[in-house]
Protein backbone atom coordinates (compact mmCIF):
# COMPACT_ATOMS: atom_id res chain seq x y z
CA UNK A 1 0.00 0.00 0.00
CA UNK A 2 2.91 2.46 1.14
CA UNK A 3 4.25 1.78 -2.52
CA UNK A 4 1.27 2.42 -4.69
CA UNK A 5 0.64 5.62 -2.34
CA UNK A 6 4.02 6.42 -3.49
CA UNK A 7 3.34 5.85 -6.90
CA UNK A 8 0.41 8.65 -6.80
CA UNK A 9 2.31 11.01 -5.43
CA UNK A 10 5.13 10.97 -7.59
CA UNK A 11 2.77 11.03 -10.06
CA UNK A 12 0.63 13.70 -8.98
CA UNK A 13 3.56 15.40 -8.26
CA UNK A 14 4.93 15.46 -11.65
CA UNK A 15 2.05 16.22 -13.44
CA UNK A 16 1.34 19.70 -11.25
CA UNK A 17 5.12 19.94 -11.60
CA UNK A 18 5.27 19.79 -15.29
CA UNK A 19 2.61 22.60 -15.13
CA UNK A 20 4.75 24.76 -12.68
CA UNK A 21 7.64 24.03 -14.51
CA UNK A 22 9.62 23.31 -11.82
CA UNK A 23 12.69 21.88 -12.20
CA UNK A 24 13.96 21.27 -9.04
CA UNK A 25 10.51 19.50 -8.04
CA UNK A 26 10.73 17.18 -10.68
CA UNK A 27 14.10 16.19 -9.75
CA UNK A 28 13.21 15.59 -6.27
CA UNK A 29 9.96 13.36 -7.33
CA UNK A 30 12.78 11.50 -9.65
CA UNK A 31 14.98 10.84 -6.80
CA UNK A 32 12.23 9.98 -4.58
CA UNK A 33 11.62 7.12 -7.42
CA UNK A 34 14.79 5.48 -6.59
CA UNK A 35 13.87 3.60 -3.48
CA UNK A 36 11.25 1.96 -5.14
CA UNK A 37 13.09 1.05 -8.31
CA UNK A 38 15.79 -0.24 -6.11
CA UNK A 39 13.87 -2.60 -4.40
CA UNK A 40 11.51 -3.57 -6.81
CA UNK A 41 13.50 -2.98 -9.70
CA UNK A 42 9.92 -3.12 -12.01
CA UNK A 43 9.94 -1.26 -15.31
CA UNK A 44 7.12 0.75 -14.13
CA UNK A 45 9.47 2.61 -11.55
CA UNK A 46 12.48 2.38 -14.00
CA UNK A 47 10.70 4.16 -16.68
CA UNK A 48 9.12 6.77 -14.30
CA UNK A 49 12.62 7.47 -12.85
CA UNK A 50 14.00 8.00 -15.98
CA UNK A 51 11.20 9.72 -17.35
CA UNK A 52 10.77 12.73 -14.75
CA UNK A 53 14.65 13.23 -14.41
CA UNK A 54 14.22 13.89 -18.43
CA UNK A 55 11.52 16.04 -18.24
CA UNK A 56 13.92 18.20 -15.51
CA UNK A 57 16.43 18.71 -17.53
CA UNK A 58 14.11 19.38 -20.66
CA UNK A 59 12.52 21.87 -18.31
CA UNK A 60 15.65 23.36 -16.43
CA UNK A 61 17.35 24.22 -19.82
CA UNK A 62 14.08 26.09 -20.53
CA UNK A 63 14.00 23.80 -23.67
CA UNK A 64 10.22 24.58 -23.17
CA UNK A 65 10.58 27.35 -25.12
CA UNK A 66 12.11 25.76 -28.21
CA UNK A 67 9.76 22.54 -28.10
CA UNK A 68 7.14 23.03 -30.77
CA UNK A 69 4.06 21.49 -29.20
CA UNK A 70 5.32 21.46 -25.38
CA UNK A 71 1.63 22.22 -24.43
CA UNK A 72 0.38 19.42 -26.00
CA UNK A 73 3.27 17.06 -24.94
CA UNK A 74 2.62 17.77 -21.28
CA UNK A 75 -1.27 17.11 -21.82
CA UNK A 76 -1.00 13.90 -23.16
CA UNK A 77 1.92 12.80 -20.54
CA UNK A 78 -0.91 14.01 -17.94
CA UNK A 79 -3.53 11.75 -19.10
CA UNK A 80 -1.07 9.15 -19.55
CA UNK A 81 -0.45 9.72 -15.99
CA UNK A 82 -4.00 9.82 -15.16
CA UNK A 83 -4.19 6.71 -16.14
CA UNK A 84 -1.42 5.26 -14.69
CA UNK A 85 -2.53 6.50 -11.38
CA UNK A 86 -5.98 4.95 -11.53
CA UNK A 87 -3.81 1.71 -12.38
CA UNK A 88 -1.85 1.73 -9.52
CA UNK A 89 -4.98 2.37 -7.32
CA UNK A 90 -6.89 -0.58 -8.69
CA UNK A 91 -3.10 -3.01 -8.25
CA UNK A 92 -3.24 -3.27 -11.69
CA UNK A 93 0.39 -3.20 -12.38
CA UNK A 94 0.83 -4.71 -15.72
CA UNK A 95 -1.57 -1.65 -16.73
CA UNK A 96 0.72 0.76 -14.75
CA UNK A 97 3.48 -0.09 -16.82
CA UNK A 98 1.78 -0.10 -20.06
CA UNK A 99 0.89 3.39 -19.36
CA UNK A 100 4.09 4.70 -18.10
CA UNK A 101 5.87 2.97 -21.30
CA UNK A 102 3.42 4.63 -23.03
CA UNK A 103 4.30 7.94 -21.80
CA UNK A 104 8.46 7.32 -22.22
CA UNK A 105 7.11 6.72 -25.93
CA UNK A 106 5.55 10.34 -26.09
CA UNK A 107 8.64 11.34 -24.82
CA UNK A 108 10.61 9.15 -26.96
CA UNK A 109 8.59 10.53 -30.57
CA UNK A 110 9.09 13.59 -30.06
CA UNK A 111 9.53 14.31 -33.88
CA UNK A 112 11.51 18.16 -34.34
CA UNK A 113 14.04 17.19 -31.64
CA UNK A 114 13.96 13.47 -31.10
CA UNK A 115 17.91 13.06 -31.51
CA UNK A 116 18.51 15.72 -28.50
CA UNK A 117 15.37 13.88 -26.50
CA UNK A 118 16.75 10.79 -27.15
CA UNK A 119 20.18 12.25 -25.73
CA UNK A 120 18.68 13.86 -22.72
CA UNK A 121 16.86 10.22 -22.13
CA UNK A 122 20.10 8.39 -22.30
CA UNK A 123 22.05 10.77 -19.83
CA UNK A 124 19.08 10.49 -17.73
CA UNK A 125 19.00 6.38 -17.73
CA UNK A 126 23.24 6.86 -16.60
CA UNK A 127 22.09 9.25 -14.08
CA UNK A 128 19.36 7.07 -12.40
CA UNK A 129 21.80 3.88 -13.12
CA UNK A 130 23.90 5.54 -10.70
CA UNK A 131 21.85 6.24 -8.02
CA UNK A 132 20.56 2.52 -8.33
CA UNK A 133 24.11 1.65 -7.65
CA UNK A 134 25.01 4.10 -4.89
CA UNK A 135 21.90 2.55 -3.20
CA UNK A 136 23.90 -1.20 -3.14
CA UNK A 137 22.24 -2.82 -5.92
CA UNK A 138 25.46 -3.50 -8.28
CA UNK A 139 27.37 -1.85 -11.08
CA UNK A 140 26.36 -5.15 -13.55
CA UNK A 141 22.48 -4.96 -12.20
CA UNK A 142 21.81 -1.37 -12.27
CA UNK A 143 23.32 -1.04 -15.77
CA UNK A 144 21.23 -4.16 -16.83
CA UNK A 145 18.27 -2.65 -15.21
CA UNK A 146 18.45 0.52 -17.57
CA UNK A 147 19.66 -0.99 -20.44
CA UNK A 148 23.15 0.44 -20.39
CA UNK A 149 26.94 -1.31 -20.59
CA UNK A 150 29.31 -1.15 -17.93
CA UNK A 151 31.12 1.18 -20.25
CA UNK A 152 28.55 4.12 -19.38
CA UNK A 153 29.05 3.58 -16.14
CA UNK A 154 32.05 3.11 -15.57
CA UNK A 155 33.04 7.15 -15.66
CA UNK A 156 29.83 8.01 -14.02
CA UNK A 157 29.79 6.03 -11.23
CA UNK A 158 33.88 6.90 -10.52
CA UNK A 159 32.93 10.80 -10.46
CA UNK A 160 30.36 10.04 -8.33
CA UNK A 161 30.76 9.64 -4.40
CA UNK A 162 29.67 6.37 -3.95
CA UNK A 163 32.84 5.04 -3.26
CA UNK A 164 32.89 7.44 -0.14
CA UNK A 165 30.54 6.10 1.74
CA UNK A 166 31.49 4.97 5.49
CA UNK A 167 30.67 1.52 4.75
CA UNK A 168 32.33 0.97 1.73
CA UNK A 169 35.60 0.07 3.38
CA UNK A 170 35.76 -3.80 3.69
CA UNK A 171 39.08 -4.63 5.04
CA UNK A 172 42.09 -2.58 5.44
CA UNK A 173 43.80 -0.64 2.27
CA UNK A 174 47.30 -2.05 3.80
CA UNK A 175 46.00 -5.55 3.61
CA UNK A 176 44.20 -5.53 0.61
CA UNK A 177 47.45 -3.90 -0.90
CA UNK A 178 49.92 -6.16 0.25
CA UNK A 179 47.60 -9.34 -0.48
CA UNK A 180 48.22 -8.03 -4.30
CA UNK A 181 52.23 -7.38 -3.79
CA UNK A 182 51.99 -10.96 -2.18
CA UNK A 183 50.21 -12.56 -5.12
CA UNK A 184 52.36 -10.87 -7.57
CA UNK A 185 55.76 -11.60 -5.92
CA UNK A 186 56.54 -7.98 -5.84
CA UNK A 187 58.33 -6.54 -2.89
CA UNK A 188 56.93 -3.43 -0.99
CA UNK B 1 50.43 -21.97 -10.71
CA UNK B 2 47.84 -18.88 -9.95
CA UNK B 3 45.17 -17.17 -11.26
CA UNK B 4 44.23 -13.70 -11.50
CA UNK B 5 40.18 -13.14 -12.63
CA UNK B 6 38.90 -9.94 -14.28
CA UNK B 7 35.08 -8.87 -13.62
CA UNK B 8 34.51 -6.38 -16.27
CA UNK B 9 34.98 -3.06 -14.38
CA UNK B 10 38.83 -3.32 -13.89
CA UNK B 11 39.11 -4.15 -18.09
CA UNK B 12 37.07 -1.00 -19.06
CA UNK B 13 38.51 0.87 -16.25
CA UNK B 14 42.02 0.10 -17.76
CA UNK B 15 41.43 0.20 -21.39
CA UNK B 16 39.61 3.62 -20.72
CA UNK B 17 43.10 4.62 -19.24
CA UNK B 18 45.07 3.34 -21.80
CA UNK B 19 47.00 1.24 -19.00
CA UNK B 20 46.16 -2.25 -20.39
CA UNK B 21 49.77 -2.31 -21.63
CA UNK B 22 50.70 -2.48 -17.67
CA UNK B 23 49.04 -6.30 -17.50
CA UNK B 24 50.98 -7.19 -20.71
CA UNK B 25 53.94 -6.37 -18.77
CA UNK B 26 52.74 -7.80 -15.63
CA UNK B 27 51.96 -11.31 -17.34
CA UNK B 28 56.13 -11.15 -18.30
CA UNK B 29 57.07 -12.34 -14.31
CA UNK B 30 53.79 -13.60 -13.63
CA UNK B 31 53.68 -17.85 -12.95
CA UNK B 32 50.05 -18.07 -13.72
CA UNK B 33 47.11 -16.89 -15.79
CA UNK B 34 44.83 -13.58 -16.48
CA UNK B 35 41.21 -15.11 -16.88
CA UNK B 36 37.67 -14.09 -17.92
CA UNK B 37 34.33 -15.63 -18.15
CA UNK B 38 32.11 -15.70 -21.29
CA UNK B 39 29.73 -13.43 -18.66
CA UNK B 40 32.52 -11.04 -18.63
CA UNK B 41 33.65 -11.14 -22.22
CA UNK B 42 30.24 -10.82 -23.39
CA UNK B 43 30.35 -7.12 -21.54
CA UNK B 44 33.82 -6.35 -22.30
CA UNK B 45 33.94 -7.21 -25.72
CA UNK B 46 31.19 -8.89 -27.98
CA UNK B 47 28.78 -5.96 -26.56
CA UNK B 48 30.71 -3.00 -26.58
CA UNK B 49 31.84 -4.16 -30.14
CA UNK B 50 28.72 -3.15 -31.65
CA UNK B 51 28.46 0.23 -30.39
CA UNK B 52 30.50 3.08 -31.74
CA UNK B 53 31.73 4.93 -28.53
CA UNK B 54 33.22 1.79 -27.07
CA UNK B 55 34.19 -0.31 -30.48
CA UNK B 56 37.86 1.07 -29.92
CA UNK B 57 38.01 -0.28 -26.25
CA UNK B 58 36.52 -3.75 -26.81
CA UNK B 59 39.20 -4.06 -29.63
CA UNK B 60 41.94 -3.46 -27.25
CA UNK B 61 40.71 -5.88 -24.82
CA UNK B 62 40.05 -8.27 -27.58
CA UNK B 63 43.54 -7.99 -28.84
CA UNK B 64 44.58 -9.39 -25.06
CA UNK B 65 43.03 -12.38 -25.74
CA UNK B 66 44.47 -13.15 -29.03
CA UNK B 67 47.55 -12.73 -27.94
CA UNK B 68 46.85 -14.81 -24.74
CA UNK B 69 47.58 -12.11 -22.19
CA UNK B 70 44.14 -12.58 -21.49
CA UNK B 71 42.68 -16.19 -21.50
CA UNK B 72 39.10 -17.68 -21.23
CA UNK B 73 37.85 -19.65 -17.80
CA UNK B 74 38.36 -22.72 -20.34
CA UNK B 75 41.67 -22.28 -20.40
CA UNK B 76 42.12 -23.84 -16.97
CA UNK B 77 39.67 -27.09 -17.61
CA UNK B 78 36.45 -25.36 -16.40
CA UNK B 79 33.43 -26.98 -18.15
CA UNK B 80 31.28 -23.71 -19.55
CA UNK B 81 28.10 -25.72 -18.56
CA UNK B 82 29.19 -26.50 -15.32
CA UNK B 83 30.68 -22.53 -14.67
CA UNK B 84 26.75 -21.42 -16.31
CA UNK B 85 25.62 -23.43 -14.04
CA UNK B 86 27.16 -22.75 -10.77
CA UNK B 87 27.11 -18.79 -11.75
CA UNK B 88 23.09 -19.32 -12.04
CA UNK B 89 22.85 -21.30 -8.62
CA UNK B 90 25.21 -18.04 -7.17
CA UNK B 91 22.82 -15.69 -9.06
CA UNK B 92 19.59 -17.29 -7.10
CA UNK B 93 21.57 -17.11 -3.55
CA UNK B 94 22.72 -14.07 -4.29
CA UNK B 95 19.73 -12.46 -5.42
CA UNK B 96 17.78 -14.05 -2.20
CA UNK B 97 20.10 -12.82 0.09
CA UNK B 98 18.71 -9.43 0.67
CA UNK B 99 15.20 -8.52 1.54
CA UNK B 100 12.77 -6.09 2.40
CA UNK B 101 10.02 -7.78 4.41
CA UNK B 102 9.27 -10.79 1.48
CA UNK B 103 10.49 -8.95 -1.34
CA UNK B 104 14.10 -10.31 -2.90
CA UNK B 105 16.01 -7.71 -4.18
CA UNK B 106 18.25 -8.26 -6.80
CA UNK B 107 21.61 -6.80 -6.25
CA UNK B 108 24.49 -8.73 -9.01
CA UNK B 109 24.66 -9.74 -12.56
CA UNK B 110 26.18 -12.85 -14.05
CA UNK B 111 29.86 -11.39 -14.89
CA UNK B 112 29.72 -10.52 -11.48
CA UNK B 113 28.60 -13.57 -9.88
CA UNK B 114 30.52 -15.96 -12.66
CA UNK B 115 33.68 -14.47 -11.39
CA UNK B 116 33.09 -15.96 -7.63
CA UNK B 117 31.96 -19.40 -9.14
CA UNK B 118 34.78 -19.17 -11.52
CA UNK B 119 37.21 -18.86 -7.99
CA UNK B 120 35.20 -21.79 -6.27
CA UNK B 121 36.41 -23.49 -8.84
CA UNK B 122 39.76 -22.84 -8.80
CA UNK B 123 39.84 -23.00 -4.75
CA UNK B 124 38.82 -26.33 -5.44
CA UNK B 125 42.03 -27.38 -7.41
CA UNK B 126 43.97 -25.47 -5.11
CA UNK B 127 44.77 -22.86 -7.38
CA UNK B 128 45.81 -19.42 -5.38
CA UNK B 129 43.46 -16.56 -6.63
CA UNK B 130 42.65 -13.21 -6.59
CA UNK B 131 39.09 -11.58 -8.29
CA UNK B 132 40.06 -8.10 -9.65
CA UNK B 133 36.51 -6.48 -9.34
CA UNK B 134 35.64 -2.89 -8.80
CA UNK B 135 32.16 -1.92 -8.15
CA UNK B 136 31.61 -2.74 -4.34
CA UNK B 137 28.12 -4.63 -4.00
CA UNK B 138 30.06 -7.81 -4.75
CA UNK B 139 33.16 -6.94 -2.68
CA UNK B 140 30.53 -6.30 0.32
CA UNK B 141 28.32 -9.31 -0.01
CA UNK B 142 31.76 -11.42 0.45
CA UNK B 143 33.90 -9.29 2.52
CA UNK B 144 31.58 -7.65 5.55
CA UNK B 145 27.55 -8.76 4.45
CA UNK B 146 26.60 -6.48 7.37
CA UNK B 147 28.12 -3.40 5.88
CA UNK B 148 25.94 -3.92 2.94
CA UNK B 149 23.05 -4.41 5.21
CA UNK B 150 23.21 -1.18 6.90
CA UNK B 151 24.52 0.59 3.32
CA UNK B 152 20.94 -0.38 1.84
CA UNK B 153 19.16 -0.17 5.09
CA UNK B 154 20.55 3.66 5.04
CA UNK B 155 20.15 4.72 1.03
CA UNK B 156 16.45 2.60 0.83
CA UNK B 157 14.70 4.12 3.94
CA UNK B 158 14.01 0.73 4.84
CA UNK B 159 15.10 -2.20 7.09
CA UNK B 160 16.81 -4.11 4.83
CA UNK B 161 18.03 -7.57 5.99
CA UNK B 162 20.92 -9.78 4.34
CA UNK B 163 20.49 -13.61 4.47
CA UNK B 164 24.05 -15.48 3.71
CA UNK B 165 22.66 -19.14 4.67
CA UNK B 166 22.59 -19.93 1.02
CA UNK B 167 25.88 -18.74 -0.27
CA UNK B 168 28.71 -21.28 1.43
CA UNK B 169 32.49 -20.80 1.38
CA UNK B 170 31.86 -17.04 0.56
CA UNK B 171 35.40 -16.21 2.64
CA UNK B 172 37.58 -17.70 0.27
CA UNK B 173 37.21 -15.34 -2.09
CA UNK B 174 39.82 -12.75 -2.15
CA UNK B 175 39.29 -9.37 -3.88
CA UNK B 176 41.52 -6.60 -5.26
CA UNK B 177 40.94 -3.60 -7.42
CA UNK B 178 42.05 -2.22 -10.39
CA UNK B 179 44.09 0.63 -8.09
CA UNK B 180 45.84 -2.39 -5.95
CA UNK B 181 46.35 -3.67 -9.53
CA UNK B 182 47.82 -0.32 -10.69
CA UNK B 183 49.64 -0.33 -7.79
CA UNK B 184 51.40 -3.40 -7.93
CA UNK B 185 52.59 -2.34 -11.44
CA UNK B 186 53.61 0.70 -10.51
CA UNK B 187 56.17 -1.52 -7.55
CA UNK B 188 56.82 -3.75 -10.18
CA UNK B 189 58.38 -0.82 -12.73
CA UNK B 190 55.81 -1.46 -15.44
CA UNK B 191 54.42 1.69 -16.14
CA UNK B 192 56.27 3.47 -18.41
CA UNK B 193 56.34 6.39 -16.20
CA UNK B 194 58.55 8.39 -14.02
CA UNK B 195 58.40 10.69 -10.56
CA UNK B 196 56.84 11.68 -7.75
CA UNK B 197 53.16 11.82 -8.60
CA UNK B 198 53.31 8.65 -10.42
CA UNK B 199 51.13 6.59 -8.01
CA UNK B 200 48.67 9.70 -7.26
CA UNK B 201 47.74 10.09 -11.01
CA UNK B 202 47.68 6.36 -11.31
CA UNK B 203 45.43 5.80 -8.42
CA UNK B 204 43.17 8.79 -8.63
CA UNK B 205 42.51 7.84 -12.89
CA UNK B 206 41.34 4.45 -11.68
CA UNK B 207 39.08 5.71 -8.81
CA UNK B 208 37.57 8.57 -11.91
CA UNK B 209 37.00 5.12 -14.31
CA UNK B 210 35.25 3.49 -11.31
CA UNK B 211 37.20 1.90 -8.91
CA UNK B 212 35.28 2.07 -5.65
CA UNK B 213 38.07 3.82 -3.59
CA UNK B 214 37.33 6.18 -1.32
CA UNK B 215 40.08 9.03 -0.83
CA UNK B 216 41.27 7.50 2.67
CA UNK B 217 41.66 4.44 1.29
CA UNK B 218 44.25 6.43 -1.52
CA UNK B 219 46.17 8.32 1.08
CA UNK B 220 46.66 4.93 2.77
CA UNK B 221 48.14 3.52 -0.51
CA UNK B 222 50.07 6.62 -0.60
CA UNK B 223 51.95 6.24 2.87
CA UNK B 224 52.95 2.77 1.86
Amino acid sequence: MEEVEHKISVLEGTKQALLEKNASWLRELSNQTIHCASVHQDSGSIVTAVLVYSLSKLVERKDFAKIKGWDKMVHDLSELFTLAIKAAMENEEEEYNKNMGRAREVLDSFGSIKKYVDDVMRKAAVNKAAKVYEHGISLGQAASLLGLTNWELAEYTGQGKTAENKYNETISEKERAKTALDFFEVKE
Amino acid sequence: MKALIFDSGPLINLSMNGLLFTLEELKKNFDGKFLITEAVKREVVDRPMNIDKFELGALRIQRLLTKGVLEMASSVGVDEAWLKNETEKLMIAANGAVRFKSIAIKIVSDAEMSCLALSSFLNKKAVENLIVIDERTTRMLVENAQNLERLMSEKLHRAVKVDLHNLKDLARHKFIRTSELVYVAYKAGVTQLEGKKVLDALVYATKFKGASISFSEINELRKM
